[in-house]
């Protein structure tokens, strides 16, 4: 039976601003899909991507209640995120750079998500099988 | 020599940058390295029939293989036949692949 390989992400865009993020988590379920384990670093913007106060919204343009509008959030996400890998057996960590979160007053993050700094970037790239960044540009 | 994996988000209409992306990859192909490329998010936007990019088209020249997300196809309602014929269609997956194959992969 082969190794379980871990895969690193760093990414820094915050929730409901771009279609980087979609993409972001895109990749993190294809990942477990072929059975990676993965480990996350969020920094800047990101670490408002587990912020545990994340609240669904209504549409009144469109006359739309809340649950009708179904807004998704991202904390939810990576709560999804955390059970399937849970389901297949395999790891999914999650690290916030605590300057990031002070910066922005998101202390507040869902289970299983944790606070770190740049030396967690460091060691989660240097024990990965490989590492993808994704930059603002 | 080194396998290449670069994933495109950009495109050549709205962000100047492209350019250089587009250069780096041949450049890394020229210099003898196996160079692939994924368009994602409006990245794919130039793959599409009549979209007129000679950055675009120097890129599908280039030898380097290129594939466009599906999903970020459909989001832009780019059929699969509206594709240029150097552009496959192809999943996201594809950038986990050359991950666990321990290629360089490079968002662009």
């Amino acid at each position: 039976m082969s190794e379980t390989k871990t895969l690193t992400f760093a990414f820094m865009d915050p929730p409901f601003e771009n279609e980087r993020t979609i993409t972001f988590f895109r990749l993190l379920d294809a990942a477990l899909d072929k059975g990676s384990n993965v480990r996350i670093f969020a920094y800047e913007g990101a670490v408002a991507l587990a912020f545990a106060k994340q609240q669904p919204h209504g549409n009144a343009v469109h006359g739309r209640e809340t649950v009708e509008e179904d807004h998704p959030l991202t904390r939810d996400w990576i709560t999804a995120l955390q059970h399937k890998a849970r389901v297949k057996g395999l790891n999914f960590e999650w690290i916030n750079c605590g300057l990031c979160v002070d910066e922005r007053g998101v202390n507040e993050v869902i289970d299983g998500c944790g606070r770190g700094g740049p030396p967690d970037l460091w060691r989660y790239a240097s024990d990965a099988f490989n590492t993808l960044t994704i930059g603002t540009r | 020599m080194s396998d290449y994996l670069f994933i495109q988000s950009q495109d050549p209409f709205t962000e100047a940058r492209t350019q250089s992306h587009y250069q780096l990859a041949q450049t890394l192909q020229q210099a003898g390295h196996k160079v692939s490329m994924l368009l994602v998010q409006n990245g794919v936007i130039p793959a599409r029939h009549g979209a007129q990019s000679p950055l675009f088209d120097e890129l599908q020249q280039s030898g380097i293989a290129i594939t466009a997300d599906i999903f970020s196809l459909a989001q832009r309602e780019i059929t699969l036949q509206e594709l240029k014929s150097h552009v496959s269609p192809g999943h996201i997956d594809t950038v986990i692949d050359a991950m666990l194959a321990g290629h360089k992969v490079i968002w662009n």
